[in-house]
């Protein structure tokens, strides 16, 4: 690289190279850009949201379970619960996460909270269903047995809840990977602030489109990992499903 | 606590600003909505009545509930340029799967004995259509419109990103309007979507015929509690929030 | 029904697993890019936060300093893309960083709440300093580059006017001009060029363009004058007139580092330095070619950084 003359002061400037025509037209995908610029600038944000997401569905998935547990003994408890977890979700990210700057900060610990909130309904009313659909005739057989309430909890119930508590899973984890774009807002990490960035400077194509497309790579893996899960999680499933062939 | 009081001052002393965004805000929603419902509730509710390719539109509600809105508005912008029109186009890509979705599941989840004794009856379909899925449907297809409407109003808020304006416009700019601003605009959409829901949610009570509106939770109906709360974890599985 | 607990157990392993081997192995590798452990001055010295607000030209100046600074041994925690001069200054009074570049002119404006324009630029560091100094903060060497606004048009435009200085703007009628927002309001902006140019609006109509979108704007007829930046990365390739400020209404703005007096007293004089020598070789044509490097053809600030700083041999 050959050097450009040096300015008054002594400054040397560098020739930092052209990009390419890709680049340069601002085409809508430029692959050379995106592998060359996957270590240092992609890599990182999609671990950054990865980590956003599970911890954000985690901390949703035992609140909502606690939730739901308390709902399943105090049906009164529903309504209440519902409605709280109902109005999180009608308010609108942006404004979320801005609410809560001034009580937390620019934290993730913020982002964070709003996360968790967008989470509470899906899996609040799938847990609750998937426990209240359990048949009758299951319960009375478990307590014919001689199992207790927390027993009858553990080892049938929940069990039988298990696809629609991750149907509820599989919902709460796309929304949280979808709103965890808006989180740019607030702080610095994950797939969001790419996306920002390349509007700001020039609307760079690439950069967004492959920040977008990664965020929904992402939840379309994920969800097909809860998928998987719950499968593996279901055998009497299969079971029938092979002996109604 | 220091910040809420002075979005408070903020909110007191823009109404004009607010209002004028507001209205900004509503028509880019309404602009939305109802283009997406043109297109996806006909659609919908046709697909719902054969019965035919549920499998294509769960999958669309799938897909489309994990497209990342904000990418998705860049993208617009980027193939659009900046605009109301083009943002529009923005949100009614993202609204449409919830609405076909929703009108799908409203008129596939009639149920079928009600059906069999319609079309026994000698019913056509489109009299089967009018006259009896129609109106067990609208429940869960308003529910559906509902959805789509909070969720567009919602993410209308991003849509200043791309020059879509609103109250969006505030809460993105917050060199222009330092931080009260942007909070007192962020509490001011928070209550427009709240009171937006407020008054979709009565309508739809409005909607109900009688003998529906009787499913509460735990409160015997004419298909079980199970049900009606399953309809509404499915309705809920073809919505979105942003 | 253990086998059901074990396979419930599996899948939650599983589930929690997976992520967090991903979570490890990016985690793992970021801490291995930030600290490179280098002998100097700085070694013995406390870890210092960095930050940068959130525009192209902050996030090179940051990799600029904390690339220099960890040549010579000291440890830096660079927190990119805060936010806002005021999101940012607020980082800063907290105590969640302890230094960022900053511009003399809007520590003027915005921090200082001052209006009045000090005539030369080394009166508004001057001024700049003694505000902060009230704060607990000091300001390292200003940079010889100044990062302000200015007016751009496009050359046949500034040729078929005879638009030279800002103060020729007078002699349009009806033309656009496309600025953000905030122009409109501020001091320096819309209302700065009615008082200091006599500019109404009858000359310019103001048309609110998001920044980013000038250069595409003016490029597409859609404004006819634009609120750009000095050091803008477009301006290094031509094709843009910008109209000079003779009684400078859009004044200094020079880059000077707030650090915290404390801060600075613990790492010592190397660690000034360090910075000052970073600082003096960043000219106007320097930063428009570093600024243009990262905004035009893509490239990453941190390498833009490295090569501007190994070719002047500071690191």
């Amino acid at each position: 690289m050959t050097l450009a003359a040096a300015a008054p002061g002594g400054t040397v400037i560098p020739n930092f190279g052209h990009a390419d025509s890709c680049v340069r037209h601002n085409r809508f995908f430029c692959w050379h850009w995106f592998t060359s610029h996957w270590n240092d600038t992609f890599a990182p944000a999609l671990v950054q949201h990865i980590v956003l997401t599970v911890i954000a569905v985690g901390i949703g998935f035992v609140i909502s379970l606690a939730l739901a547990l308390a709902a399943y003994r105090l049906h009164w408890l529903e309504r209440p619960i519902g409605w709280a977890a109902g109005w999180l979700y009608v308010i609108p990210s942006l404004a979320l996460f801005q609410i809560l700057v001034p009580i937390t900060g620019l934290t993730t610990t913020t982002a964070e909270i709003a996360l968790v909130s967008y989470t509470l309904l899906a899996l609040f009313r799938n847990v609750l269903v998937g426990l209240r659909e359990v048949p009758g005739e299951v319960r009375e057989a478990a307590a014919a047995m001689g199992m207790g309430r927390l027993q009858t909890l553990l080892r049938v119930e929940l069990p039988l809840a298990v696809p629609t508590i991750v149907a509820g899973l599989r919902i709460a984890t796309v929304t949280v990977v979808s709103l965890a774009t808006v989180a740019a807002f607030v702080i610095d990490k994950g797939l969001g602030p790419l996306i920002l960035r390349a509007i700001e400077e020039g609307q760079f194509k690439t950069e967004f489109v492959a920040a977008g497309g990664l965020a929904v790579a992402l939840a379309l893996s994920a969800d097909a990992l809860l998928v998987g899960a719950g499968w593996l999680l279901t055998p009497w499933a299969r079971a029938r499903a092979r002996a109604s062939r | 606590m220091n910040d809420f009081t002075r979005a408070l001052d903020f909110i007191g002393s823009h109404q004009h600003l607010l209002w004028q965004k507001t209205a900004e805000h509503m028509q880019l929603s309404a602009a939305a909505v109802g283009i997406a419902a043109l297109l996806a509730l006909p659609l919908g509710l046709w697909l719902g009545h054969l019965r035919r390719w549920s499998f294509l539109v769960i999958n669309v509600a799938n897909v489309g509930r994990a497209l990342p809105s904000l990418a998705l508005i860049s993208i617009g912008l980027g193939v659009l340029g900046i605009g109301f029109w083009n943002v529009t186009v923005a949100l009614v890509v993202l609204a449409a799967p919830i609405m076909l979705t929703n009108a799908y599941v409203a008129i596939d989840q009639v149920d079928p004995e009600v059906v069999d004794a319609a079309t026994g009856m000698g019913m056509t379909g489109w009299q089967l259509f009018r006259r009896v899925e129609m109106p067990l449907g609208i429940p869960l297809l308003f529910a559906g419109i509902r959805t789509g409407t909070l969720f567009v109003i919602a993410t209308a808020t991003l849509a200043a990103v791309a020059g879509g304006g609103g109250l969006g416009d505030i809460i993105v700019n917050q060199g222009s309007y330092r931080f009260e601003g942007v909070l007192g605009a962020a509490m001011w959409v928070g209550a427009l979507a709240l009171l937006a829901d407020l008054l979709l949610a009565g309508l739809q009570r409005q909607l109900t015929p009688a003998g529906l509106r009787a499913a509460r939770p735990g409160a015997p109906s004419a298909r079980g509690p199970v049900s009606d709360l399953r309809a509404r974890a499915a309705g809920l599985a073809s919505s979105r929030p942003n | 029904m253990h086998a059901l607990a074990k396979r419930f157990a599996t899948g939650v392993l599983v589930l929690a697993v997976v992520p967090g081997l991903l979570a490890a192995c990016g985690s793992s590798s970021k801490k291995s890019s930030g600290t490179a452990t280098r002998t100097g001055p700085g070694s013995s010295k406390p870890a210092v936060t960095l930050g940068t607000k959130n525009f192209t030209e902050e996030f090179v100046l940051g990799q600029l300093y904390a690339q220099a600074l960890q040549a010579r041994g000291y440890k830096v925690d660079l927190k990119n893309n805060i936010g806002s001069t005021e999101i940012t200054d607020k980082a800063l009074t907290s105590g969640q960083i302890e230094a960022y570049p900053e511009y003399t002119g809007t520590i003027l404006s915005e921090l200082a709440h001052q209006n009045t324009r000090p005539p030369t630029a080394a009166e508004t560091f001057q001024a700049a300093k003694t505000f902060e100094k009230t704060r607990g903060f000091t300001l390292t060497q200003m940079t010889p580059f100044i990062d302000t606004d200015a007016m751009a048009t496009k050359p046949p435009f500034a040729t078929q006017h005879g638009l030279r200085t800002v103060a020729d703007l007078k002699k349009l009628q009806g033309a656009i001009l496309g600025a953000p927002a905030t122009f409109q309001t501020r001091a320096q902006g819309v209302p700065g060029l009615k008082r200091v140019y006599g500019i109404t609006s009858s000359n310019l109509t103001f048309k609110p363009l998001a920044i980013g979108l000038q250069y595409q704007a003016l490029d597409g007829g859609q404004v006819q004058v634009a609120d750009v930046f000095t050091t803008d990365g477009q301006l290094s390739r031509g094709g843009y007139t910008v109209l000079k400020d003779p009684k400078n209404l859009f004044g200094f703005q020079n880059v000077a580092m707030v650090v915290s007096a404390k801060v600075l007293q613990h790492e010592g004089p190397a660690f000034t330095e360090t910075i000052d020598a970073v600082s003096r070789r960043l000219n106007n044509q320097a930063m428009q070619r570093m600024n243009a490097a990262v905004d035009l053809d893509k490239q990453a600030p941190a390498a833009v950084a490295q090569q501007f700083l190994k070719a002047n041999h500071l690191i």
